[in-house]
């Protein structure tokens, strides 16, 4: 008998998907500017360009590409993987507008500037009722899952 | 209505670095009864008062206050992340440009040391979306973006570094004074922290206070009348304009032009351009931030920053002398205090009072602060 995965839970509610299938892609949620068509992430009620005051609720990526990007040597706070030395930071460029910050996975020398990214999810730790705390983050395209 | 008839009457500064048998109350009273001393004044003269903190609970100005005596005057809480001292010393130049008072004071302090142990609040214990990324990774984007671009080598960001090291080691206020002459090599050779950025290209976590008085310059010439008077003739404080590619989530967010436009306001209001300026304070936290302000204050064309560093033009001596105090790297950075030490710095060099890091006949000073948020404020003082 198989043992159950573990339900997850995000660390925040209201900035991503959480699909049923533990191999789909999350996605972001965003927002789309019902008079002048601006993407926004994470949902917003007015548009931050034309001010109107009316948003409709979109699902945005799961790909962008990488516009800078650092290694940061310290370990990431909250994580599971409290030994793992360090972690990417970037900020991603969505088709639809908005860049994103974002945790990356992978080594130090796995990115590049302007590389295709894609959206996955990171488990960073259980909670009392055993469900999986999960954060977003990008991974380079093509590269295996974690 | 403009600024220019406020003036600075007295500064005054605790040096910075962690002190965990001190309260903020007792050292903002040593920088505040500094500055009431250098401007010959008695609390009992101070109409108006902005205290600017961070990190301290709700109430803690108030009550911080109370330390130089129960007199009735209002009291403002300021706060703006690492621009907070520099909001406190526009808020209290216009209290008195408005006539709502004759002498204002602008006070700052924190005690970073205490917050960086114990996080509170929202997303204490950083179980936020917004808080899992530490802050050193933000200005790192800028840093690899930078290279990216224009070729910049960690060589220049560690110039940078360097040169506000050895400025701090001729100021007796400041964190760091290193007893030796601060190398490229050491700088780059210090712990990484967030790529390209080293230990030593980022400002230490601080305590401290600092304080500044305001008044008209009709009482600085009867209570000073030896000293030059210490203008302020112009002061701005924005936010972010949206533009493409802004980002919404994480503490120093979107372009970094918000300060090419907080500089063309103080700009316009003083009459002044950067050929004017003298010397230049700026949020030095880490290092790659104070090349991308040589451009977006004026005092290089865009891609020449770099070219400003192989030639030692922002070093005491240089054309330009850039954070001629050490710097948030060397001096430090508390929080609060921050631009109220720089306001400290600015007006002891216009006074020609700076010691072994004088810039010799200096009449214009600027100070540029950012803030997680975020936020930008700009001062212009000069020596009239």
């Amino acid at each position: 008998m198989s043992e159950a995965r573990p339900e997850r839970v995000p660390i925040e509610p209201g900035f991503f998907t959480i699909p049923d299938d533990p191999k789909a892609p999350p996605r972001l949620l965003g927002s789309r500017c019902r008079a002048c068509g601006e993407h926004f992430f994470p949902r917003r009620a007015i548009c931050a360009k034309c001010l109107n005051q009316g948003t409709d609720p979109v699902d945005l990526g799961p790909s962008g590409k990488l516009y800078t990007y650092t290694y940061v040597h310290f370990p990431l706070f909250n994580s599971k993987r409290a030994d793992a030395g360090g972690y990417g930071v970037g900020q991603v460029d969505l088709p639809e507008g908005p860049r994103v910050m974002s945790v990356l996975s992978g080594g130090p020398d796995e990115f590049r500037i302007g590389m295709q990214m894609e959206l996955e999810l990171e488990v960073l730790r259980e909670n009392s009722q055993g469900q999986e705390v999960v954060i977003y983050r990008f991974r380079p395209a093509g590269g295996a899952d974690s | 209505m403009k600024l220019d008839d406020v003036v600075v009457l007295g500064v005054g500064m605790t040096r910075f670095g962690v002190y965990p048998d001190r309260s903020n109350a007792d050292l903002a009273r040593e920088a505040g009864m500094e500055a009431l001393a250098d401007a010959g004044l008695s609390f009992a003269a101070v109409g108006e008062a902005f205290a600017g903190y961070i990190f301290a609970p709700p109430m803690t100005g108030i009550r911080v206050m109370k330390e130089f005596g129960l007199t009735g005057l209002p009291v403002t809480h300021v706060e703006n992340a690492s621009a907070t001292g520099l909001v406190t010393f526009r808020d209290a130049a216009w209290a008195v440009a408005s006539g709502r008072c004759e002498v204002a004071m602008a006070l700052g302090f924190d005690k970073m040391s205490e917050a960086t142990r114990a996080p509170r609040g929202r997303g204490a214990g950083r179980d936020a979306i917004d808080n899992v990324i530490l802050p050193a990774a933000y200005f790192s984007l800028w840093a690899m973006r930078r290279m990216h671009e224009r070729g910049t080598r960690p060589e220049h960001f560690a110039a940078i570094a360097a040169k506000n090291w050895n400025h701090g080691a001729l100021n007796p206020k400041s964190d760091r004074q290193p007893d030796h002459e601060i190398t490229v090599e050491e700088v780059l050779a210090s712990r990484k922290i967030a790529e390209p950025v080293t230990a030593m290209m980022t400002c230490p976590v601080d305590d401290g206070a600092a304080c500044a008085i305001l008044a008209r310059p009709e009482l600085a010439r009867r209570l000073r009348p030896e000293r030059p008077l210490i203008r302020v003739l112009a002061s701005s404080l924005q936010t972010e304009t949206y533009t493409p590619g802004h980002t919404f989530m994480g503490p120093v967010v979107g372009p970094a032009t918000m300060s090419r436009d907080a500089a063309r306001q103080v700009y316009d209001e003083a009459g002044l351009g950067p050929e004017d300026v003298d010397l230049v304070l700026v949020h030095d936290a880490f290092a790659n931030e104070e090349l991308e302000y040589y451009e977006l204050l004026g005092f290089a064309g865009d891609g020449e920053a770099e070219k400003l560093v192989e030639e030692g033009q922002t070093k005491l001596g240089g054309r330009i002398p850039f954070n001629t105090d050490g710097g948030l790297i060397a001096r430090g950075h508390p929080g609060g205090p921050t631009g109220l030490a720089q306001i400290h710095e600015i007006v002891q060099q216009l006074r020609g009072a700076a010691g072994r890091r004088q810039v010799e006949g200096a009449r214009v000073g600027l100070a540029h602060l950012v803030g997680g948020g975020s936020v930008c404020s700009i001062s212009l003082l000069a020596r009239t």
